[in-house]
């Protein structure tokens, strides 16, 4: 018996879109949300002002040498701004250590209150401090940093939450209800709902293969799709 | 005119205009994915940066601050270990200037400390090193002008280290070219390849919705009892003792 081709390869097609349909149709709908909002958006560059950029006055301040003293065993001393005053910031092997600009003296890791007067510097919004809250455990939405961090959530319909580092008061990261979507869409994306990290695993290996297989076949389905004459009336 | 009829032959044709028309780019995204998830992401690497050994900074005196380069505000300024010597990294309006922390002499980032940074990252032998005013499309993700250090390695991996500050930027290997070429047809920015967000495939993905809308909807009209016999005469008797 000849092979039928249409109607074999339609059924191939049909039958692979029963299997990864759902899927494709998750990853048309994800993509088209990925692909529309701007990344920059996402990372929630708008949220957050960059710190002041002013030249320093390198004659009121300790020498550097103090501060290796001072932070035995830091591969890395910086100077930024903290409250407007420059600070030294050691990078020890026990995390980031502040000291005083004049001083080398060892600064106290923020309170509370200064944590939420850090916040209200860098958040760009106007609206009203919702919690604060010294997190231990890692939320999701932290994916692999590691805490101890300040969680301070905003007022606003995306939920905009800074994230400050309880040694200096840094921003470690900012979140939102847009990120919160699209780490969701990256999930389905990609099909690992566990750590959402994983581009290699085996579900999504399978999934991408039947479904460029599936498109392979519709291609093929397109030959026979578009009828180059009439046909004449029985 | 002729109304437009929500019937399955309707969204029938969508299906096979849209397919034919976009087809070809739906088929690039289900290939370029597949390839991306089957290359392990370890040999592509490349995503949040190099880790750089970092030594602690040696106690004693290292050169007063009075001693840097002035005349040029300072806005920023690091003291860190660059290969068991101190320096500085100062940075003012005009870039970053590095001092060793020690002597208080600027440093030239040369090519053969150039070489020796590269080495940190990766113990092949090197085969060529070449010096970039501008970042190229492997290091996209960075500023300033570099030194590429290649490597005679399985993957033909190549360092990026910054001219200015010394500092490993980023290793780029066969794999890591490999997945950038098929991430070049995944996001459509066959220029740049780095964004996934401009009008070209904003347009295609909402053409793509379409496609697999209708595709999906087309399931359910596709299929009729008759396609899933096998499966029934298989499990009979599941289904009697259902019914029963």
């Amino acid at each position: 018996m000849a092979i039928r081709w249409p109607l074999l390869v339609r059924r191939t097609h049909k039958w692979l879109a029963l299997v990864v349909g759902v899927q494709a149709l998750l990853w048309a709908l994800t993509g088209m949300y990925m692909v529309a909002v701007h990344i920059d958006i996402i990372h929630g560059d708008h949220l957050v002002r960059s710190p002041v950029d002013k030249p320093f006055d390198l004659s009121q301040l300790a020498q550097p040498s103090r501060v290796v003293e001072a932070a035995p065993g830091a591969s890395e001393i910086r100077l930024q701004r903290y409250f407007g005053a420059p600070v030294w910031r050691a990078e020890t092997p026990d995390g980031p250590v502040l000291f005083e600009g004049a001083t080398a003296q060892p600064l106290a890791k923020p309170t509370e209150a200064q944590v939420r007067a850090l916040a209200r510097q860098i958040y760009t919004g106007d609206g009203q401090i919702v919690s604060v809250k010294l997190l231990t455990d890692a939320p999701q939405e932290m994916q692999a940093r590691k805490p101890p961090y300040w969680q301070i959530e905003f007022e606003g319909w995306n939920r905009p939450t800074l994230y400050l580092s309880p040694a200096t008061g840094e921003l470690i990261s900012r979140r939102h209800a847009l990120w919160r979507v699209f780490d969701f869409a990256w999930m389905l994306h990609i099909m690992d709902y566990d750590e959402r990290t994983d581009v290699n695993n085996l579900l999504l290996r399978i999934a991408t293969w039947t479904g460029f297989a599936m498109a392979l076949v519709g291609a093929w389905l397109l030959i026979w799709s578009f009828p180059r004459r009439k046909r004449k009336k029985a | 005119m002729k109304r437009i009829r929500l019937t399955p032959l309707f969204f029938r044709r969508i299906h096979k205009w849209v397919g034919l028309i976009l087809g070809l780019q739906f088929l690039l995204w289900a290939l370029s994915g597949s390839v991306m998830a089957l290359l392990d992401k370890d040999k592509v690497g490349g995503h949040g940066g190099g880790m750089s050994h970092a030594h602690p900074l040696p106690a004693g005196d290292y050169a007063a601050l009075a001693k840097l380069p002035n005349g040029e505000p300072i806005h920023g300024l690091v003291l860190r270990d660059l290969g068991a010597r101190p320096v500085y990294e100062v940075h003012s309006p005009k870039g970053v200037q590095l001092v060793d922390a020690t002597s208080g002499e600027q440093i030239r980032v040369d090519q053969n400390m150039a070489r020796e940074i590269a080495s940190m990252m990766n113990e092949a032998p090197i085969r060529s090193v070449s010096v970039l005013s501008k970042p190229n499309l492997e290091a996209r993700d960075f500023t300033g002008p570099m030194w590429r250090v290649d490597f005679a390695d399985d993957e033909n991996s190549s360092a990026y280290v910054s001219l200015d500050t010394a500092r490993f930027l980023i290793m780029r290997g066969d794999t890591w070219r490999t997945w950038d070429f098929f991430w070049m047809l995944h996001n459509m920015d066959y220029v740049n390849r780095k964004s996934f967000n401009h009008p070209l495939i904003i347009f295609v993905a909402f053409g793509t919705l379409w496609l697999s809308g209708t595709g999906f909807y087309l399931l359910f009209k596709s299929f009729s009892r008759a396609d899933f016999r096998w499966l029934r005469r298989r499990r009979k008797p599941v289904v009697v003792t259902r019914a029963a």
